[in-house]
């Protein structure tokens, strides 16, 4: 067993990761553990662009993207969080663009910007041109700068070391008022060396979370094999709560049956929605902005239209994404790569043909509370001290009910710039929390009890069933029906998961003992996400519920707090103790929600 | 500039009843997949493993490999993350040719015969198909792939034009996935030589109107085991799964270094 | 760094480095080369390529293509020429680069194909070497190179060139 010990220890070196890293990196010692190599990360699958009032094109304000961030997380939002967010875009593209990222030039040499789904003037007027790009692989190149920026600095990778669990320990505080709680602190996370398979042990004054989303909760979900909510389920063990984990945002062009994503950038490029009948189906979904509405708007229209039989294909189960009217020569030179994808996986070419696209499961707007420091929250108001959480692993909350386009990619690059600073300032001060007795033993059990297990049980075979009834209950329509069937089959396969087996036994690069962990957050998560779903009787942004179609801003403008706690049952579920914080309201009246 | 999104006839375009088929019908066919093992936790010499799987239409050589592990052996082991090709886990070499397995589908193989799969070359091979990259990336770390401006910081973007933009294109899609480093036979012989991949990633930068350190860059590369020890087979341009013309970037490193010194 | 993690246990201190720092020492560069002497090998092969080709056609072409061609060529028509300070020159020229463009480009494939460094060094001594001998040898026959040689009894040999005549008598 090593023990390391560093100021300031980052997990995760996606876009957040590294970009806490490059401002922790040069105030604290740091160290970045990541389960992938830094480049690998999902970041780079981002493709369209990251919003930020620019202005170099069209007349734009950041007061008009708080307004957009807002209307289209369903009101949901934080606002506090998202002012900033939209104050700071202006100067996160800037600072990209010093790195060295190579955006897209307009004539005079400026960034040039673009359409972008719910991004609009002066309040919903019209769609504006706010996304910064890089063609259609701005991810790609955010990672790669980043990465570039961190190897400038120097800062330390820790490659293919999987986190296993974060060691916290319980102080007891007294509040103002007199009453005493439990004051979490963090004192460093264990974790597992993936080629050697010997355990590591992290501490450090300050742990900033940067792990990324649940995607393989779904079967077809846009996201990588290695996005299975490790953070969140990391955090969630340790008694940290999480928010608003109904909402999934679904993206709407997603290559039929594959998911592989296709950018939104398509139809801000001038791409249009087709059902079986040709039909420009998004007119009479948002009259206005049409098929550049929001993303849940769009993929429950296209959803409805395959409901609804005009679905097009043999199975009648996709609709189409045109791009065929623009003009060869633009298509290649602003969406280059998901032309290609088109091209390689379905054998379309989308120049003369519709590529087929259904919703795919692309982003998980809750995740590990934080505020606006990215200081991890253990309930609606305490926070845990040197515990910070930046991307789509938190819940700042900027994205509320639904995630607009680009609003992710500014919220790594806000988010883990201030989870970065915060954090290095954090450990400059504190001291570092004594480690526990043996802080290990919880994960070498684990592994020992899945290397030795007796049972039958296949992970894949769980998986497989898991994501099969996620998608088929959870995604974009939702009823108590189908989301207590998803319930039901999550309590099955998660007493199924007692009897796993892993057939390989070795030390070296042991993915299959792996595998088999990720599978265990994959449930977790799935059950919380499903509790909490079950608990939200309205619809909003992402989560549409049948049996209540409507908002019930009186009953549910709530964010939803979902606690680990043994003494308490939820919806049926026990081990869940389920609270609500309420949202922060600063100019924005919740208004109904119409483009 | 945007193309207005103006209305067309869909039958003007698009005839719905043809293009019907899409992504549909998926014809199901059987394949040997054939991967080169090494596992020195279990004997100190590589094998050679054969399974026979029924595959269909649209699955890539990522989904064969998942297949055997999910379903057959769980200790096949090889790294994949994102799947579509744009992450660069899953550099292998695929019937001899360095291929992403999760972009190479399996009906563009002769299924005929077994699809023989191994890991990359030129790496000291770690386990099955995952190699030992910190070689690569420690070139890549040399080349210093960062920008490099000397110039007081302005408070907007710095300015740069789209032809100056353009310029360099074609190597900032680079995903140092090492498929090219790993299909170049110089790189076989003692793995000196800085490879395909530091040099495409020099040269995103050398060719950047915004940087200023190109001229330590070319000092770097006109090392003994630079660019001069390309020998221009093309293996790395057509390994590229990003479809960077690496052997071109490579000569126009050559040409700027001798620029430099005449 | 910050003076409170002072007790920081760093790789230095005994414990495993970060797979980050660890790298396989075959694929260390030994040292950094100074000079630019690949980038003048590299130019040296291209422009000594293009004149052998005008060195080796010219040369092919007034051996075997003007007067009688093939049938002409003894050792008067060699003497003849190299009595010529412009055939010297040319013939020189063509031993020097052909050797050097040679000797160059073994070199190279010794480097792509030898995997020790052993092996490199000996392969690549004994190259050196037989260009050494190879071109000092063809030097030294260009310069002193004795077109009228003379038989026992004093008389011309009876494969001189015609103009040994007059240098003899």
């Amino acid at each position: 067993m090593q023990v390391h010990k560093y100021d300031v220890v980052i997990v995760g070196a996606g876009g957040a990761g590294m970009r806490a890293a490059i401002e922790s990196g040069q105030r604290a010692h740091t160290a970045v553990l990541t389960k992938l190599y830094p480049t690998r990360s999902h970041t780079g699958a981002a493709q369209g662009g990251m919003c930020a009032a620019l202005a170099n094109v069209e007349e734009d304000n950041w007061e008009w993207h708080t307004f957009d961030t807002v209307k289209g997380g369903d009101y949901l939002v934080d606002q506090d969080a998202a002012e900033v967010m939209a104050k700071e875009a202006i100067d996160a593209v800037l600072d990209l663009e010093k790195m060295g990222l190579p955006f897209n030039r307009t004539p005079e040499g400026k960034i040039d910007q673009r359409r972008f789904g719910g991004h609009t003037r002066d309040h919903g007027k019209a769609a504006v041109r706010r996304a910064c790009y890089a063609a259609d692989r701005t991810g790609h190149m955010i990672l790669q700068t980043l990465y570039q920026n961190c190897v400038k600095h120097n800062v330390e990778f820790y490659n293919e070391y999987y986190v296993l669990d974060l060691i916290t320990v319980e102080e007891d505080a007294t509040r103002e008022d007199g009453t005493t709680y439990k004051q979490k602190r963090v004192a460093g996370v264990v974790t597992y060396d993936l080629a050697s398979g010997e355990l590591h042990i992290f501490q450090a004054k300050s742990v900033v979370f940067a792990t990324g989303g649940l995607g393989k909760i779904f079967k077809t979900t846009s996201n990588a094999h290695t996005l299975t909510a490790d953070g969140m389920a990391l955090a969630y063990r340790a008694g940290i709560p999480l928010e608003d984990m109904e909402f999934v945002q679904f993206h709407p062009t997603g290559l039929a049956g594959l998911g592989v994503l296709l950018s939104e950038a398509a139809r801000g490029e001038g791409g249009i929605l087709r059902n079986s009948d040709g039909e420009r189906f998004m007119e009479r979904y948002a009259p206005t902005i049409k098929d550049l509405a929001p993303r849940d708007i769009v993929a429950r229209a296209m959803a409805q239209e395959v409901r609804e039989g005009r679905g097009a294909g043999p199975n009648k189960d996709y609709v189409y994404l045109d791009l065929t009217h623009l003009e060869p020569e633009h298509i290649d030179a602003k969406l280059p790569d998901i032309t290609e994808f088109a091209r390689t996986y379905l054998a379309v070419e989308p120049h003369t043909e519709p590529v087929p696209v259904f919703p795919t499961c692309h982003y998980a707007m809750g995740g590990v509370p934080t505020n606006i420091k990215a200081e991890v929250l253990q309930d609606n108001e305490v926070v845990v001290p040197g515990l910070y959480a930046a991307g789509e692993v938190a819940c700042v909350s900027v994205h509320g009910s639904n995630r607009l386009g680009t609003n992710s990619l500014l919220d790594i690059n806000v988010f883990g710039k201030r989870a970065g600073i915060y954090a290095a300032e954090y450990a400059s001060t504190a001291e570092f929390v004594e480690l526990p007795e043996a802080p290990e033993t919880f994960v070498t059990e684990q592994l020992e009890m899945l290397r030795n297990s007796s049972g039958d049980q296949r992970v894949a075979t769980i998986r497989a069933e898991l994501q099969d009834t996620m998608d088929l209950n959870m995604q974009v329509f939702r009823s108590e029906e189908s989301i207590r069937e998803a319930l039901d089959k999550i309590y099955e396969l998660k007493g199924r998961y007692q009897q796993i087996t892993v057939q390989d036994k070795g030390k070296r690069f042991n993915l299959d003992l792996l595998e088999a962990l990720e599978l265990g957050f994959l449930l977790d998560m799935a059950e919380v996400m499903t509790v909490s779903a079950m608990h939200r009787k309205e619809s909003r942004g992402g989560h549409y519920r049948e049996d209540y179609p409507d908002r019930d801003d009186e009953n549910f403008m709530l964010h939803s707090m979902l606690y680990k706690d043994p003494g308490f049952e939820t919806e049926g579920v026990k081990g869940i103790r389920f609270d609500t914080k309420p949202v922060i309201f600063t100019r924005y009246e919740p208004m109904e929600r119409k483009y | 500039m945007s193309t207005p999104t103006v209305e067309k006839e869909p039958a003007s375009k698009i005839d719905l009843a043809e293009s019907g088929d899409g992504a549909g019908a998926v014809q199901q066919f059987d394949i040997t997949l054939k991967v080169r093992r090494y596992d020195p936790e279990r004997t100190e010499d590589a094998w050679w493993d054969e399974w026979n799987l029924t595959m269909f239409g649209t699955d890539r050589v990522l989904d064969a490999l998942h297949k055997v592990k999910w379903d057959v052996d769980g200790t096949l082991t090889f790294r994949r993350s994102c799947a579509h090709g744009i992450c660069g886990s899953d550099a292998m070499r695929i019937n001899g040719r360095n291929r992403l397995a999760c972009k190479t589908l399996l009906k563009d193989l002769d299924t005929s015969k077994p699809i023989i799969v191994e890991a990359i070359k030129g790496l000291p091979v770690e386990k099955d198909l995952i190699v030992d990259m910190e070689p690569f990336f420690q070139s890549y770390r040399e080349i210093m792939p960062f920008m490099i401006n000397s110039s007081p910081t302005p408070t907007a973007e710095r300015v740069q034009s789209p032809e100056e933009r353009q310029r360099f294109d074609d190597t900032t899609k680079c995903i140092l996935c090492a498929a090219c480093t790993s299909s170049c036979p110089v790189f076989w012989t003692d793995g000196q030589y800085f490879g395909p991949a530091a040099i495409v990633n020099a040269h995103r930068f050398i060719f950047d109107s915004r940087d200023d350190a190109g001229d330590m860059r070319l000092e770097i590369l006109n090392d003994r085991e630079g660019v001069w020890r390309c020998r221009t087979t093309f293996n790395c341009t057509e390994a590229c799964p990003r479809g960077i013309e690496v052997t071109k970037a490579i000569q126009e490193v050559k040409t700027a270094i001798l620029t430099r010194s005449l | 760094m910050t003076a409170t993690n002072s007790e920081a246990v760093l790789p230095a201190q005994g414990i495993e480095a970060p797979r980050s720092g660890r790298i396989d020492p075959k694929y260390l560069r030994s040292s950094a080369s100074s000079g630019s002497f690949e980038m003048v090998a590299w130019v040296f092969m291209r422009v000594s390529g293009a004149a052998l080709v005008v060195l080796i056609f010219v040369h092919l072409f007034s051996n075997l293509m003007v007067g009688e061609g093939i049938h002409q060529i003894d050792f008067a028509f060699v003497a003849g020429k190299w009595a010529n300070p412009v055939w010297q020159f040319w013939d020189l020229t063509m031993l020097w680069l052909a050797m050097l463009h040679g000797t160059n480009g073994m070199r190279t494939i010794i480097n792509d194909y030898a995997e020790k460094d052993s092996t490199r060094l000996w392969l690549k001594s004994i190259l050196y070497l037989a260009c050494a001998v190879i071109i000092i040898l063809g030097t030294l026959v260009i310069f002193t190179f004795e077109p009228c040689l003379l038989d026992d009894a004093g008389n011309l040999m009876d494969y001189s060139p015609s103009f040994c005549e007059s240098v003899v008598n």
